[in-house]
């Protein structure tokens, strides 16, 4: 079974989702653009931390305490379809090769692992990787072959899957990384801390290195996540200060702070695929949309019981 | 308990507890096999057998015993006591470690199925879900992959510049400007059909107040069990305007829910459900949203002013014709507020909060000058075991009335009648404790003190105090501010009068904690 069976078919994977996670044990799928919560799913035993729909839009993957665990978004099944189990704590971050021809993740048991999603072929692509400390956060350079994993102790790991060798950055002392994004041009690298500081990285050469380039005072609390924009121009840093903060790649400098009467810890952010809306989860149990141009409030989505930790999205061309 | 310090009965009694009192199950299936007290059980039988047959293959000193005549088998095992025998002295019998803990639904007439059976069922159901998850476990056995197995998998490929695209949600927002379901929004947490592990009840909710044609099904909403009447009205709303979006609904405070018969008839004989109730007290399931201005019944607290964010989302709460209730001190007659009015208030709440510093120098001495004049105010009347009744509440320099403000006619359990005060009895008016929107405050007085009359069955009037001055009290209800103006005002008038009434109240108080402080400083040291 491929993650990409449907990939040809096309159908309802190419719609816009929008997924939410959080420390209520649901999953919820929404109708991004009228707010209408569309189904709930089922994840037991667990908060989230993290989703992230596959490649052809066909499902998407949670990973929480022990599991990651694949739910499909075509369907009405409020369970998962998959379950990955074997890991003794909990999982951090997960995301897809670009065919889905395998997934990554990183977890609090030290280790990025690689997971074929194929079981019982007889080419398996299981592979392992151990670091020192808990990993924060992992993240696929698009070129597909270096991992880039975040630790607790505050150094970046640059996992090389073709030699296996491997590198490392540490941007601050005693600091742990709390995520990492690598621009989708594959030319930038931004990582957050618990200090809430964003460091910068230009990329280059084949494969790239990452180069230091910039250091931002992004939020005076704990960071939580960052990401760039489908266009590369902005880099969005969540934070426990309750604000997102969207950032010019251009000069770095401040483009807008998303803040909200009722916004608490913003725990994860999405860009809309022309880089004019940005979602956000919160820990006020709501989402939002914000129209990044006019720094205004445009959807919010309500129904979850507890707070939003986790948020996939995945917009369609037109 | 004698048997405290049993550790195979507390450790039977406690795993009992968990068991009984999980209705999930998951209690059972995460302690299955693990029951200790049995396995201490079988492990002393064993011991002592082990014991036994060991004494029994020493014939030298055993059989000494023979001459002494016969020792039973049972008395021989009882001198044997092994590390896991929990009591000694105590017969094993199953009856003594047998279910001590009954789940208090086996007492009634018929016998529930056991748990045994119902933790097969759900075994069943939870193996079935198994079934359609197909589970991938992490191989640790599996074999290193070669360079060339590498090479094949781990493909580097190469990276496009994105282009510019147009994004589908981009064109689904603007065909989509308009949101009716928006200003119900914050309801949305109470659906209950997408919870986990939340109890959640279900209603049919006629729309009494929509036009004949729209009437003709229920609406069936099934919300969280602990949503109030007024989120399960806010949530029914929400579920409608999505259902509908071509009927537009007024503000939700314009509703309220009112007992219902199968067939959508309101039974207008009852008012309506208290808002402030949780939806799970009631055992109704058929219920019709009214219009309240069309009710005899006024069933919700008055509203504060709302800020200029609440204006947005509830954009049609001006034209709705329902009467608002203006508790602050500009406006406590409470008439429908135009927009335009309420924009103004809204600006005059704005300058009184930045000028607060100043105002409230002057604000004291207008207090005192102005205490004396007459005024009422709408207050609830807070009631132990009634409903809480909407009241008009007038000071004075010579007394408080109290006048119920709602005629009810339907309402003949709460026949609340007009009473009043003579201030020289009224000893005491305090806040009380000030919640999200309301403050309590209490007004203590004492009925043998003076020439006060109130309805004959004493509401709400609880005696405290014995026995030498009997006083009793009313709580009431409402807005912050308001109430910190009805306790300022009755402050100062007692203060201006000083009654006899009130030295007394003032001076027993006193008394009471010079004596809780020495009690304190006495234990301290």
């Amino acid at each position: 079974m491929s993650l990409e069976a449907s990939n040809s078919s096309g159908g309802g994977g190419s719609q816009v989702a929008l997924v939410t996670g959080g420390y209520d044990h649901t999953i919820k799928l929404w109708q991004a653009h009228s707010g209408v919560c569309l189904r709930t799913m089922q994840h037991p035993d667990s908060q989230v931390n993290a989703l992230e729909i596959t490649p052809s839009g066909q499902m998407v993957a949670a990973c929480g305490y022990q599991h990651i665990r694949m739910y499909d978004l075509q369907s009405a099944n409020p369970d998962p379809v998959m379950n990955f189990e074997g890991v003794t704590k909990n999982v951090s971050r997960v995301g897809f090769h670009e065919d889905g021809k395998w997934m990554y993740t990183g977890g609090e048991d030290c280790t990025a692992r690689i997971w074929d999603p194929r079981a019982g072929r007889q080419l398996q692509c299981q592979r392992i990787f151990q670091v020192p400390a808990p990993v924060n956060a992992v993240v696929l350079h698009p070129d597909q072959t270096q991992i880039m994993v975040g630790d607790q102790s505050g150094i970046i790991h640059v996992w090389d899957l073709r030699t296996d060798k491997n590198d490392q950055l540490i941007p601050e002392a005693e600091a742990s990384i709390q995520d990492i994004a690598i621009a989708p041009e594959g030319k930038l690298m931004a990582a957050v801390n618990n200090k809430g500081n964003c460091y910068v990285w230009t990329l280059d050469g084949t494969p790239p290195r990452p180069v230091p380039r910039r250091q931002l005072l992004a939020h005076n609390k704990y960071a939580l996540r960052c990401k760039f924009s489908h266009d590369s121009t902005m880099l969005v840093t969540t934070s426990g200060d309750c604000s997102a903060k969207l950032w010019r790649t251009s000069d770095w400098s401040l483009l807008r702070e998303l803040r909200h009467d009722t916004q608490r810890w913003v725990w994860d952010a999405a860009f809309s695929i022309d880089s004019r809306y940005l979602f956000t989860g919160s820990s006020d149990s709501y989402a939002r949309l914000w129209d990044v141009e006019k720094g205004t409030l445009e959807r919010e989505y309500c129904g979850h019981q507890k707070p939003i930790t986790a948020l996939a999205f995945k917009d369609h061309a037109v | 308990m004698a048997t405290y310090d049993n550790k195979i009965w507390l450790l039977k009694n406690i795993r009992e507890a968990f068991i009984a009192t999980d209705d999930t199950g998951l209690c059972e299936i995460v302690m299955a096999g693990e029951d200790f007290s049995k396995l201490f059980q079988n492990k002393a039988l064993e011991d002592k057998k082990r014991i036994r047959e060991g004494q029994l293959s020493q014939p030298s000193t055993s059989r000494v015993k023979e001459g002494m005549g016969d020792i039973s088998e049972d008395d021989d095992e009882k001198e044997i006591v092994t590390q896991f025998d929990p009591y000694p002295d105590m017969e094993d019998s199953e009856e003594e470690y047998g279910s001590s803990y009954l789940r208090y639904e086996e007492f009634g007439g018929h016998r529930q199925r056991s748990n045994t059976a119902q933790w097969l069922d759900k075994k069943e159901q939870a193996l079935k879900k198994a079934a359609k998850i197909k589970v991938i476990k992490w191989d640790d056995s599996s074999t290193q992959l070669s360079t060339e197995q590498i090479a094949e998998i781990f493909t580097r490929s190469e990276v496009k510049k994105p282009e510019n695209k147009k994004s589908l949600l981009a064109e689904q927002m603007e065909k989509c400007p308009d949101l009716p379901h928006r200003q119900y929004l914050e309801y949305a947490k109470f659906d209950g059909t997408a919870q986990m592990g939340l109890p959640v009840k279900s209603f049919k909710i006629f729309m009494t107040m929509l036009p004949e044609k729209h009437q003709n099904y229920p609406l069936v909403v099934c919300v969280i069990a602990n949503a109030k009447i007024k989120d399960l009205i806010g949530f029914t709303c929400y579920k409608y305007s999505i259902e509908h979006p071509e009927i537009s609904l007024g503000s939700v405070h314009n509703y309220g829910l009112c007992i219902a018969e199968d067939d959508g008839e309101v039974d207008w004989a009852f008012p309506c459900l208290d808002i402030n109730e949780p939806c799970s007290k009631f055992g109704f399931t058929c219920l019709g949203l009214v219009e309240l201005k069309n009710k005899h019944v006024f069933a919700h607290a008055p509203l504060s002013i709302p800020e200029e964010s609440m204006l947005e989302v509830f954009p049609k709460a001006g034209e709705s014709g329902q009467s608002h209730q203006n508790p602050s001190r500009q406006h406590t007659g409470g008439s429908a507020t135009s927009e335009a009015v309420r924009k103004a208030i809204n600006a005059v709440n704005q300058e009184r909060k930045v000028a607060e510093s100043e105002l409230d120098k002057i604000q004291s001495h207008l207090n005192a000058t102005d205490a004396p004049q007459y005024k009422t105010y709408r207050v609830h009347l807070l009631r132990k075991v009634r409903t809480n009744t909407l009241v008009q509440l007038g000071i004075s320099l010579e007394r408080i009335e109290v006048e119920p403000l709602v005629a009810h006619k339907h309402q003949f359990w709460s026949r609340s009648k007009y009473f009043r005060l003579n201030i020289d009895s009224v000893a005491w008016c305090q806040i009380l404790e000030a919640r999200a929107n309301k403050t309590t405050f209490r007004l203590v007085y004492s009925p043998s003190n003076s020439n006060y009359y109130c309805d004959p069955n004493n509401s709400g009037g609880t005696s405290f105090f014995p026995p030498s001055t009997v006083y009793k009290i009313y709580d009431f209800e409402c807005e912050h501010e308001m109430a910190r103006e009805i306790v300022d005002k009755i402050n100062t008038i007692l203060d201006l009068r000083n009654s006899p009434c009130r030295r007394e109240y003032k001076t027993s108080k006193e008394k009471k904690t010079q004596t809780r402080r020495s009690f304190q400083t006495r234990h301290l040291s």
